[in-house]
């Protein structure tokens, strides 16, 4: 093959890259610098440059608010993936089943994601509250010692927002999973069909292992709105009863604005990048491995 | 001739009721928010104040979803949400072009050639897309002040793109990262170079995660709020900004109807999409399996 | 063709010309009232402006924290509005530190401030001696609005001071009402907290807690006193607290399935939209055991400093239109406001405003409300452990003072 287009293909890839390259560098890198820098001053509602050390820091370690944040992610998270994981991927497994209505099934499922919070948080606000929703139907309907008013419970207000997530992003994780079921062989399922072996086994066994990247794009994106967690927080539960539905964007958010205390709000921004970054390294690391691994 | 003898094979079999239930079930779970809303839209404040939230209107009227559209006060207009519906567009359009573009061909660079910084990129586009980007938004505004484009068009798209960038990436480059090497060697054996590959072979066989990657941007960039407002400059804010007029008003009166009605409104675009797309899932890789 | 382009040019120098001689007073207008209520008033500003060859320019953006962030960040992008709201208070001081504001001494001077504004509100306005926003409303922010049909049903008196509070919502419990009408977010939980403070700790309390972070004071018994009377009152909520608006609250009391409830005087607009009349549907009073301890807040416009002259020109037009007088009562009368000034003439004022009014003309009657003593992010961290007080039975009070505490020690 003639090494002019071998070169010539190289440098393209490198001109490919220099769009994302010079945003990385400038805005993410930059920014996030200026983020570091700040969370370092006293800057209250407009940056200021005196130096302050770590007080900023010292002050969210003992802020009953953020820790009470960062315990609530780390449950929502958990069960939020767990679940919008399954039901996602169940949901793509049953409707690839060549189902009637696969149209429409498809849209029902998927319609929540193109809602914003602001207002769809507000419904599930009143399905949950117990005068107005769910709690008063079952009532109604005669069963008078029925509760479910985990809306209005410090400990289980969290759980609301889980569903309510659940409700949103099930869609879209079905969504990729359909697309990377689709990207299966056709001949898998026949070939195992001949076989006489059942569906599910097929599913699980070889078909699951196969969409390896659809999971982790989905994982990916998940383990992102966890984070950025925020409209969820604000129009269902506004981070209460009290603080038990804080949630860590929340806390930066109304810092960074409301409460202008921009020292505080990149603070704890700052802290949330050293957290991923201690947990994304790792998976980093046995990707790139396994990517080497895969070339060799 | 043999003929087809015996019952003929039910398509009804207990696993498929089961399926059918199964499914029916969670549609009634992912439906119920709908409902509480539209029929929320449409009963006048009156009956909503009596609190009976599951139950239908006695007299149902579209006056709500007329309002939100053409009548509700978002500041001294009261011109409803349809005021910034073509700026919404205007910012969508080349948004999500753009976004997609460019991390489709990063997602392609960063999977199959590998150049140098590659990996450091991928890094660095994992570990930002976790901050909340409001952090980012004061240095931006800086940034871009300087270089000429804030309030702007050019601005917001720039800023959609930055902020996509990360998600869209991990979607093309997991997704071109599963497709078989053999695709590539052969067709770099053929003689092909970069951007023929891409335009080619990668790009049609990519079309299942071009979909999701619309559904993503459109709905991310439709629904985007805190962006519009700072980055589009006044003459193109988007419909977010009347939408959050209506609903979010701190000391005045709340209309739910009508809050209730924009938003159905609002979400009607990204909808649109989702169904008009769906199509595409049915196809599914274009190209079909390995050649040769 | 050629005469399509000159008469092009023509229409293009005309309407340049007209826009021309409309931009010199051009002025952009940031701010969040964005409510039909909160439109129809400010109409009026916007209409005396324009009638007085102005240009109302508005950028309306709902909630007040997205509205001055959008408003900073244009001041720090190079494009500012002509004006800008914001709470009377400690809001805008990051933009006079930064040099972001044009003071309006000019106007200050003219409309001789100190004798048209009450002092609380000159001193809201002014920095190191120069003034730096218009004031253009005062709110009031602890109303008690009761409703005169549910306080009948259940045998009480409205009360006139915090032991006969509790009396009323006693009877009103024995009654099967919802005693205290109550949306349990973060705002209106250190808004009830601060009634409680200027209630029953008394106004200097509430300027020693806010303005002067005493540590003293928050240990001491009197403002303990405070705390136990605070928590006093949560049994006397309902739950739907929790997931309420503010209202929805306001909707129990109109509709009598609830007893009172604590809010400033915006309130008052629900109440006008449900046909109901103060004095007769529901009553409004200001509970305190030490004198009145009215809690004055409100809004003000500031001016973000500008080298372009025109924009200046339509600064000082705007000005003068907001401290109108007239302008300023027909403004209030439609938002649920009294008018700053003290001269202006309040007799089209509703019974709970004519009340406001007395109150704003005798400093011994009024509190400065929190957002005039206390910086943003200070505010916030104790509205924080507010909502944690209110919410959490196993917090005692001994544990919120010492938090009090500790957040007042630490330097912002």
């Amino acid at each position: 093959m003639p090494a002019r287009r071998r070169i010539g293909s190289r440098v393209s890839a490198q001109i490919a890259l220099a769009p994302a390259l010079l945003i990385a560098l400038v805005m993410y890198c930059g920014t996030t610098g200026w983020t570091l820098w700040i969370s370092l001053t006293s800057s209250r509602m407009l940056p200021n440059s005196v130096f302050v050390g770590t007080r900023q820091y010292d002050v969210l370690a003992v802020n009953d608010r953020w820790l009470a944040s960062i315990t609530n992610i780390a449950t929502f998270g958990v069960l939020f993936m767990i679940a919008a994981l399954a039901i996602g991927f169940l949901l793509a497994a049953l409707i690839d089943q060549k189902i009637r209505a696969e149209s429409l099934l498809r849209s029902v499922f998927l319609y929540p994601f193109s809602m914003s919070f602001i207002v769809t948080g507000l419904a599930w606000r009143w399905m949950l509250d117990p005068t107005l929703g769910i709690e008063k139907l079952l009532h109604d309907m005669g069963f008078a010692s029925a509760h479910f008013d985990w809306i209005i419970r410090p400990e289980r207000v969290i759980y609301t927002l889980v569903i309510a997530a659940v409700w949103h992003a099930a869609g879209l994780v079905m969504a990729i999973m359909l697309a990377g079921l689709r990207g299966v062989d056709r001949e898998i399922w026949s070939a195992a069909r001949i076989d006489g072996l059942p569906t599910w086994r097929v599913l699980v066994f070889i078909v699951i292992p196969m969409m390896r990247g659809s999971f982790a794009t989905a994982f990916v994106l998940l383990a992102t709105s966890v984070v950025r967690l925020y409209d969820l927080s604000v129009s269902m539960t506004n981070g209460g009863p009290g603080i038990s539905s804080e949630v860590p964007a929340k806390f930066v958010m109304d810092f960074l604005f409301e409460r202008g205390n921009l020292g505080l709000a990149t603070a704890a921004a700052t802290t949330m990048l050293v957290a991923i970054i201690a947990v994304v390294a790792p998976w980093y690391y046995w990707q790139t491995r396994q990517t080497r691994g895969a070339a060799a | 001739m043999i003929n087809p003898s015996g019952r003929r094979p039910s398509r009804l079999s207990p696993g498929r009721i089961g399926l059918y239930a199964f499914l029916v079930i969670s549609a009634l779970f992912f439906l119920a928010p709908l409902y509480v809303m539209l029929t929320t839209s449409l009963k006048p404040m009156s009956e909503i104040r009596l609190g009976n939230i599951l139950a239908l209107p006695e007299s149902p009227s579209l006056a709500a979803w007329q309002t939100a559209w053409s009548s509700a006060c978002t500041g001294l207009r009261c011109q409803g949400i349809s005021v910034g519906f073509w700026n919404s567009v205007r910012i969508l359009i080349p948004s999500v072009i753009v976004s997609i573009t460019v991390g489709a061909v990063t997602g392609y660079a960063m999977s199959f050639w590998r150049p140098r910084g590659a990996k450091l990129l991928f890094a660095a586009l994992m570990v930002v897309a976790f901050i909340p980007y409001q952090v980012f938004i004061y240095p931006l505004v800086r940034i871009f002040s300087q270089a000429g484009i804030a309030n702007s068009l050019a601005g917001i798209v720039l800023v959609h793109t930055i902020f996509g960038l990360p998600t869209m990436t991990l979607l093309f480059r997991n997704h071109f990262a599963g497709l078989p090497v053999e695709l590539f060697r052969a067709a770099r054996v053929d003689g092909a170079g970069f951007w023929r590959i891409f335009w080619r072979i990668m790009l049609p066989m990519a079309v299942p995660i071009i979909v999701v990657a619309m559904i993503l941007q459109v709905t991310g960039i439709w629904n985007d709020f805190i962006l519009g407002l700072v980055f589009a400059g006044r003459e193109n804010l988007p419909m977010t900004v009347q939408l959050n007029n209506i609903v979010n008003t701190t000391q005045g009166e709340r209309t739910y109807n009508v809050d209730m009605a924009a938003t159905l409104l609002t979400a009607i675009v990204p909808l649109a999409v989702y169904f008009i797309s769906g199509r595409w899932f049915v196809r599914g890789i274009a190209a079909g399996a390995v050649k040769g | 063709m050629i005469r399509k382009a000159s008469l092009a040019a023509c229409v293009a120098t005309l309407c340049a010309m007209s826009a021309g001689a409309q931009a010199q007073n051009r002025a952009e207008v940031i701010h969040w009232w964005t409510s039909a209520g909160e439109s129809a008033a400010l109409k009026v500003y916007a209409d005396a402006f324009n009638a007085a060859g102005g240009m109302w320019v508005d950028t309306a953006i709902a909630g007040g924290a997205n509205a001055r962030a959008a408003a900073i960040n244009r001041t720090v992008g190079g494009d500012p509005p002509t004006a800008m709201q914001f709470n009377t208070g400690k809001q805008f001081d990051d933009l006079v530190e930064n040099d972001l504001l044009s003071n309006v001494d000019a106007t200050a001077k003219a409309e001789n401030w100190p004798a048209v504004f009450p002092p609380a509100i000159v001193n809201a306005v002014t920095r190191q001696g120069h003034a730096y926003a218009v004031p253009v409303n005062i709110h009031g922010q602890n109303w008690f609005f009761f409703s005169t049909a549910a306080l009948a049903k259940a045998g009480a008196e409205q009360p006139t001071n915090w032991t006969e509070l509790f009396v009323a919502l006693d009877k009103l419990k024995a009654a099967g009402l919802v005693p205290l009408a109550f949306s349990s977010q973060k705002t209106w939980e250190r808004g009830l907290f601060s009634a409680t403070l200027a209630g029953a700790g008394g106004g200097d309390m509430f300027i020693r807690f806010w303005g002067k972070r005493d540590v003293a004071l928050v240990k001491s018994p009197e403002f303990r006193h405070v705390v136990d009377t605070f928590r006093r009152l949560r049994p006397y909520t309902d739950a739907g607290a929790t997931t309420r608006n503010w209202n929805d609250a306001t909707a129990m009391v109109i509709q009598g399935k609830a007893g009172m409830q604590v809010m400033g005087d915006w309130a008052k607009g629900e109440f006008t939209a449900a046909g109901q009349v103060p004095g007769r549907d529901y009553g409004c009073a200001v509970l305190s055991d030490r004198g009145v301890g009215y809690v004055l807040g409100g809004d003000v416009i500031a001016f973000p400093k500008t080298k372009n002259a025109d924009a200046a020109k339509a600064q000082l037009l705007l000005q003068k239109v907001l401290t109108d007088p007239a302008t300023q009562v027909a403004f209030s009368i439609k938002k649920g406001s009294i008018p700053a000034r003290l001269d202006a003439d309040g007799s089209t004022l509703d019974l709970c405003g004519r009340k406001a009014q007395a109150w704003v003309r005798d400093p011994a009657a009024q509190v400065p409300a929190t957002e005039l003593l206390s910086p943003p992010a200070v505010t916030g961290a104790i509205e924080d452990l507010v909502s944690q007080f209110w919410n959490d039975a196993n917090m005692t009070p001994e544990m919120f003072v010492s938090k009090v505490a500790a957040v007042f020690q630490q330097s912002f």
